[in-house]
């Protein structure tokens, strides 16, 4: 921050001659500061606060279903405030209170955040080096900066002192390593103001029918009170064009009521105010208005987390089916089936209300592509095993499945500052049909490749304990084949076994883990392949070039290579079994520094996927 | 993909009759081995190509700067874009070697019978993916053209003007353009400026609105949008006014001038006199700007180009700049730029290209230039040195100031510098005066000299008051003389065409009650009157209404709150402040010595140079603080004519041929270099540029947004399209729709939507806010041997399903079949077949 001489005229006699056209709207913007001042409460940054008793009175469930313009999308108020408040603390919750509570109370009572920590710095270098910095101005901040390192919170009163403004600039001089850790502290900072806080809030319609009018914010509404402004001598600006006059006079008092009372600890006052004013917000254009229901479900899936927590359901049943597949006992692969499908049913129900509330299929953000490629995989799972239940495959596939569920919705619940769950609109490129044909494909042929690098590491142990080297001779779907025939062809390919094993009633471990890495490996190979020709159909008439070499194809080509490699060195080599999941979990590996390293380190055309 | 067939190998019933040689390398090729190796080698090629290399340089993995990632193909002896390193001819060689692999293994040792034809389609697939690979990248033209909207044509009604730059332009209506043998031909973008001389006078032009949404008011055509351009024309007698063009309506062509209220002070001319055009003479006409070239990129080769023309030509001449690096630094000597400190010395790796002509058009065929230096991302960058006492005079000061709050802001001022004298928009100035008196007006309040040459009175009155803070504000008497006067306003430091000026504006009685509107300047020369009666000041021209009284507007600091003032001495400084005063006070001010002014701010002097000495060199820009999206935008060649001075030139996206074909964010600033034979030419280095098929016009430039329309914000963003027209013989062709997504194809090449012109403000003193959508940028290239690699892609993927699905269905009946035939038990069977062992093929 520099120091800005605009800032300090006045005093002087001659200041009748500049401009003041503008300290009455800085003057209007600051309206909620003072009149804050007589808080009851102060908010704690700790997470493990209990939550305050007015935090728990208050009944921000009618929130659920107003509906907020943000870059082009109507979002429910709780995804709106979900997304502001990833942006400014990061994945912590502030005094343990919901992103909409927090959202409320850093824009009416900004004073109680001033100096707490809710601004979150996610590099660890960065929040070392603040922390350094301000240890050597006032070394009595060392055991209230440990929890900031630890946690990553700060507080803007600290954020904005001069010693760390210095750094900062510094630090956002490096592009390379740290003018985004930097970028994205300025970014919370500028969000938490009050006044970005209010201005944000973009809820009443516009009153004429055509979609594409802007919305308008409450500030627009409720501080120029046209006859306060009168009477201060203050010019008044227009009213929303249009608006009844009896509407915006019940916006306008619900929202103060709502205000007061925030102020004032009143929560039936705020409970009451709110759900007038929720109730009043359609009455300006009912036919512009977003169906409640979608808003309301809308709230709710960002009140759960969006539902991540179902890995939780995904680690119970892989648990349980590891047991069964391993020691074979029905018992557990009965209960394992349960748990998995119990687990499918609830991803279904939130790909599908994700899918509902953001009226497209989720597939445009990492967060979606992560969790619908999981989602793919458990589906295909379950065909699978309904093609398998009579061999000694069964298990393996639900199993390889619960294990990429559980992984990728534990990194959806973990790691949200990387897979961000925000719904927004998609970038003008990704508006094509092959949106939803190329990446469904690709992302559906990553997971099973992932199923296959769960069965192939089982395998790897099986044989690290002294498993022999069996395989699958007949391949994946031969061998399936082979053991669904129950006939002379099956046994005509001596059940699909290995040689090594000789001939007996069934296979062993190692073949059928074989078998079905080999399953899940082709059905993968294909899927790559396609999946890249369909890319590179839809790049030529989207880029102009249906192949540019930019990283994130290069690393799915050479995912791809891995696969041809299995393949080729299978036939070749004496320990197939071996060299197959050894492969397939290379392959594995490169299809995840393709999602990973690719994505984050090395961008390119693909900076969305 | 191969399989496997021991019982029949087919080189084994050719070995009698192939040559040694010929044999070993067919068996060479029809080995799986040769195929797998092939593949590692492929994958290893790719990768580090594409990701390069991370290795770690420190004990600790996880610490931050324990790795250090290289991209190899960047590397000096490569200099490789990704398109080049994969298709370098190793990866050539690979490909080929692989292809030959596939073709012969698949030929000699896949027997063509249905259990194998997953494996032959897909091997064939690939076999014909590579061919139309060839044939697609060998062939492959690609790269970018810009297309403005609509140009605007400056021409008089009678046809005697000679426009700066004279060309054929074709309406946006159709119609014929304007009769005359000279216009003024410039971009409709907002700041853009022109002339156009006539025998009465020069025009001034200068594009101040450009609203591609603008609602038509009245007419038939009332509620649709326009696309509507607003030039500041300033005519030679000194008139101001703004003329309003909208394009498919000429109809609606009207004048707007300027008015004393300030509740509108503009209006429409024919509210004003029913007239609604101010000035009949001038004709404003929009036109399209056809584009015939498009720029090449960079990714596919390295197209470097010098441009040439002779000044005052429009056309450039194309120099392709063959062999030019992309991605590091070459220097003979570190003395030609600037490195930050501490910064590693750059290595000494010189080059010296020739850049011959090449065009039989170009303007001196015989002059070849010489790269001698190449940039990846440098700055332009002026050192001030202390200098010494041979140099002239040219005051410098370094100034902190610091806030109570310990916010702190740096400046550099030059006192000589018309821009480089004021900072924070004038609040900030340094000063230079040559004697006590000059320092004593600065420190003068804001004041006003009244003269009246007939009656021998003389007054200086300082300004208390101005009636837009006061209304009731009366008029003050000027002794007995009859005159009285009152401020109506007060405006320092404002831009004109003309430089920076400060503005009193005064309302005169005269002894006769007549009340005049004078605009008294600091500068006297552009002082005038307007009378009330009239309908805005540029009408009145430069002359004065009444000439009996003359005033002088003597603006003190003017707006500065700090002027630091330098003089008489060359080393004397004081600072002038007006912060928290009364009056503007003088403080004395030193090097490393702190000043506190009101306001809690401390203002440190840190150099002061009098004789600062400017030395300007390419500033290395340390890789860390490069932005990744620059491209090229930061690259610099050292180019010298023969036996001229060598000169650093900055990278152009495009050859504009003048300021006048300006798009905003980018540059255009080429440069002049004198020949050996003493004459001069003008020097761009941008990129190569190809003919399109057919010349280009944008029709409409459409923004599609979400819900709530585009509120500024990226995502509000729903598709964007240009409308585009081909030239042909028979005229333009009905617009096309080019949309992301959805490309159109023309004359061999299709046209992608590749980048469009945001909304953009005012980039500081001088310059516009801009609504955006002035422009398109289109993705233009070629497309030969697409279907012959979609056929192979199809071809391999249905090549996988059998193999993967279809083949075992086979084999396991083929197996059926054989058992029961054999009545032999099935494993027997098996183990008379073996299979590929789990393979897929």
């Amino acid at each position: 921050m520099s120091v800005k001489l605009e800032g300090v005229v006045g005093g002087t006699g001659r200041s009748v001659l500049f401009s003041t056209s503008t300290s009455w709207l800085l003057a209007l913007a600051c309206w909620l500061l003072p009149a804050s001042a007589a808080v009851a409460q102060d908010s704690s940054s700790d997470g493990d606060s209990p939550v305050s008793a007015f935090a728990q009175a208050v009944d921000l469930e009618p929130l659920g279903s107003a509906a907020v313009l943000v870059e082009g999308r109507l979002k429910s108020f709780g995804s709106h405030a979900s997304s502001t408040m990833h942006s400014i603390t990061g994945p912590r919750r502030i005094a343990g209170q919901s992103p909409a509570f927090t959202y409320l109370d850093m824009m009416i009572r900004p004073e109680a955040y001033a100096d707490a920590d809710v601004v979150y710095v996610k590099n660890k270098n960065v929040r070392q080096r603040i922390a350094d910095v301000l240890i050597g101005a006032e070394p009595s901040l060392e055991p209230r900066l440990e929890s900031s390192v630890r946690t990553g919170l700060f507080s803007p009163m600290l954020l904005q002192r001069a010693e760390v403004q210095e750094l900062l600039r510094v630090m956002e001089a490096d592009l390379v390593r740290t003018a985004r850790p930097v970028s994205e502290i300025r970014g919370a900072l500028f969000l938490s103001d009050p006044r970005q806080l209010l201005a944000r809030l973009r809820v009443i319609p516009p009153t004429e029918v055509d979609p594409q009018e802007r919305w308008h914010g409450l500030d627009e509404l409720v501080l120029p009170d046209p006859k306060a402004m009168e009477s201060a001598g203050l010019p008044t600006l227009p009213m929303i064009e249009g608006l009844d006059p009896e509407v915006a006079s019940t916006i306008r008092r619900e929202w103060r009521g709502f205000v007061e009372g925030w102020m004032n600890g009143d929560a039936p006052k705020v409970n009451a105010s709110l759900a007038s004013l929720v109730a009043a917000l359609p009455g300006v254009n009912a036919e512009l208005y977003p169906e409640r229901s979608r808003l309301a479900w809308e709230h709710w899936y960002f009140e759960q987390n969006n539902l991540t927590w179902i890995w939780l359901v995904y680690l119970a049943s892989t648990a349980i089916l590891l047991i069964a597949v391993v020691y074979r006992w029905p018992m557990a692969l009965r209960l394992g089936f349960g748990t998995f499908a119990i687990a499918l049913a609830l991803q279904t129900f939130a790909v599908g209300l994700r899918w509902y509330v953001a009226g497209r299929w989720p597939n445009s953000n990492m967060f979606e592509a992560v969790t619908t490629a999981a989602w793919f995989g458990a589906i295909a799972a379950i065909g699978f095993e309904l093609w398998v239940r009579r061999t000694p495959l069964k298990g393996f596939f639900a199993l390889g499945a619960a294990v990429s569920c559980m992984v990728a919705l534990m990194s959806a619940h973990f790691l949200p500052v990387y897979l961000n769950p925000n719904i927004g609109n998609m970038m003008p490129v990704l508006h094509d049909v092959w949106l939803y044909i190329h990446t469904n494909v690709i992302i559906f042929s990553y997971c099973l490749i992932f199923m296959a690098a769960v069965t192939s590491a089982i395998y790897l142990v099986h044989r690290f304990f002294g498993g022999l080297p069996a395989y699958a001779r007949a391949g994946g779907t031969g061998m399936i084949l082979a053991t669904t025939a129950g006939s002379a062809g099956g046994a005509a390919a001596g059940g699909g076994w290995t040689e090594s094993v000789g001939a007996r009633k069934g296979p062993s471990f190692g073949e059928v883990l074989d078998g079905v890495t080999m399953v899940l490996m082709e059905l993968s190979f294909v899927m790559l392949w396609a999946g890249l020709v369909m890319g590179a159909i839809w790049a030529d008439h989207s880029w102009g070039r249906p192949w540019g070499w930019d990283p994130k194809e290069v690393f799915a080509l050479e995912t791809f290579v891995v696969f041809l490699l299995l393949v080729h060195v299978r036939w070749r080599v004496k320990d197939k079994g071996f060299w197959t999941a050894l492969l397939a979990l290379l392959g594995a590996v490169v299809m995840l520094f393709n999602w990973i390293v690719v994505n984050f380190v090395i961008t390119g055309l693909h900076s969305y996927a | 993909m191969a399989n496997h067939h021991s019982s029949m190998n087919p080189s084994d019933l050719r070995r009698g009759t192939l040559a040694v040689p010929l044999r070993v390398l067919l068996d060479l090729f029809s080995s799986v081995k040769m195929g797998i190796t092939l593949l590692a080698i492929l994958f290893v090629y790719m990768a580090v190509g594409s990701a390069g290399l991370l290795y770690p340089i420190h004990p600790n993995l996880l610490h931050p700067d324990a790795w250090v990632h290289a991209q190899i193909r960047q590397w000096r002896p490569f200099e490789m874009t990704e398109f080049e390193w994969f298709h370098w001819w190793p990866f050539d060689v690979l490909v080929i070697l692989i292809c030959a692999n596939i073709a012969v293994t698949t030929v000699r040792r896949i027997p063509f019978r249905p259990v194998n034809y997953g494996v032959w389609m897909i091997h064939t697939g690939i076999l014909i993916l590579s061919v139309g690979s060839f044939i697609y990248f060998g062939t492959k033209v690609e790269g970018d053209t810009p297309v403005l909207r609509r140009l605007v044509v400056a021409s008089l009604a009678d046809g005697v003007a000679s426009g700066e730059f004279v060309e054929t332009a074709v309406l946006s209506n159709g119609a014929a353009p304007s009769p005359g043998s000279g216009r003024s031909v410039f971009s409709a973008v907002p700041s853009n400026r022109a002339t156009l001389a006539t025998p009465r006078g020069t025009y001034g032009l200068e594009v101040v609105d450009v609203d591609p949404e603008w609602e038509l008011l009245s007419g038939e055509d009332q509620g649709e949008r326009a696309y509507s351009v607003s030039v500041m024309v300033e005519s030679p007698t000194g008139e101001r006014f703004i003329r309003q063009v909208i394009a498919q309506h000429p109809e609606y062509t009207e004048d707007l001038v300027f008015t004393q209220d300030p509740e509108q002070p503009m209006k429409r001319s024919v509210k004003i006199d029913g007239n609604p055009i101010v000035d009949d003479s001038l004709r404003l006409e929009l036109a399209y700007q056809s584009q015939e070239w498009f720029y090449l990129k960079h990714d596919i080769a390295k197209n470097w180009a010098l441009y040439v023309r002779r000044p005052g030509e429009r056309e450039w001449t194309e120099r392709p700049i063959d062999g030019l690096p992309l991605y590091n630094d070459y220097i003979a000597d570190r003395s030609w730029v600037f490195q930050s400190e501490g910064a590693a010395a750059m290595p000494i790796d010189p080059i010296d290209l020739e850049v011959p002509a090449v065009s039989e058009t170009d303007p001196t065929p015989s002059t070849t230039f010489e790269v001698s230096g190449y940039l990846r991302y440098a700055l332009e960058r002026s050192r001030i040195l202390a200098g010494g006492p041979q140099d002239p005079f040219n005051p410098t000061a370094f100034l902190s100031i610091t806030s109570d709050r310990g916010e702190r802001s740096e400046y550099r001022l030059q006192a000589l510098d018309p821009e480089g004298r004021r900072a924070d928009g004038g609040l900030l100035a340094f000063r230079s005066v040559d004697s006590e008196a000059g320092f004593a007006e600065i420190l003068a309040e804001p004041s006003l000299r009244f003269e009246i040459p007939a009656l021998g009175f003389v007054e200086n009155a300082p300004i208390r008051s101005v009636l837009l803070a006061q209304e009731d504000l009366g008029f003050t008497d000027l002794g007995e003389t009859g005159y009285a006067y009152r401020v109506a306003a007060v405006q320092d430091e404002i831009p004109l065409s003309s430089g920076i000026a400060s503005i009193a504006i005064l309302e005169i009685r005269t002894p006769d009650a007549k009340i005049v509107r004078r605009w008294v300047f600091d500068d006297p020369r552009l002082t005038r009157d307007v009378g009330p009666d009239m309908a805005g000041p540029s009408h009145g021209g430069p002359a004065l209404i009444e000439d009996s009284i003359d005033v002088q507007y003597r603006p003190g600091t003017g707006m500065a709150l700090l002027t630091l003032v330098v003089g008489p001495e060359p080393e004397r400084l004081r600072l002038v402040n007006t912060i928290g005063t009364e009056k503007p006070e003088a403080l004395d001010i030193g090097v490393g010595r702190g000043v506190e002014v009101p306001g809690g701010l401390t203002v440190l002097l840190d150099r002061y140079m009098p004789r600062a000495r400017i030395e300007s060199k390419p500033f290395i820009v340390p890789p860390n603080q490069r932005d990744r999206d620059a491209g090229t935008h930061f690259a610099m060649i050292r180019v010298a004519a023969p036996g001229g001075e060598p000169q650093w030139l900055r990278f152009h996206q495009y050859a504009f041929e003048g300021p006048q074909d300006y798009l905003r964010r980018f540059r255009f600033d080429p440069q002049r270099m004198r020949l050996a034979d003493g004459s001069e030419v003008e020097v761009l280095f941008s990129r190569k540029r190809m003919k399109l098929p057919a010349e280009i016009a944008l029709e409409e430039f459409i923004l599609t947004a979400h819900v709530g329309g585009f509120t500024g914000e990226s995502g509000s963003i729903r598709n964007w399209t240009s409308l585009i027209r081909f030239e042909t013989e028979d005229g333009w062709t009905e617009p096309q729709r080019v949309s992301v997504n959805d490309p159109v194809a023309y004359g061999g090449y299709s046209y992608f939507q590749a980048q469009w012109d945001p909304p953009d403000p005012a980039r500081g003193e001088g310059d516009r806010m801009s609504r955006g959508l002035n422009y398109t940028v289109l993705g233009v290239g070629n497309r030969h041997g697409i279907y012959t690699q979609l056929a192979g892609c199809t071809i391999s993927v249905f090549g996988m399903i059998y193999a993967f699905y279809v083949k075992p269905v086979i084999r396991r009946r083929h197996l059926e079949r054989a058992a029961a035939k054999a009545k032999v038990p099935h494993a027997e069977a098996a183990s008379r077949e073996p299979a590929m062992a789990g393979g897929p093929a």
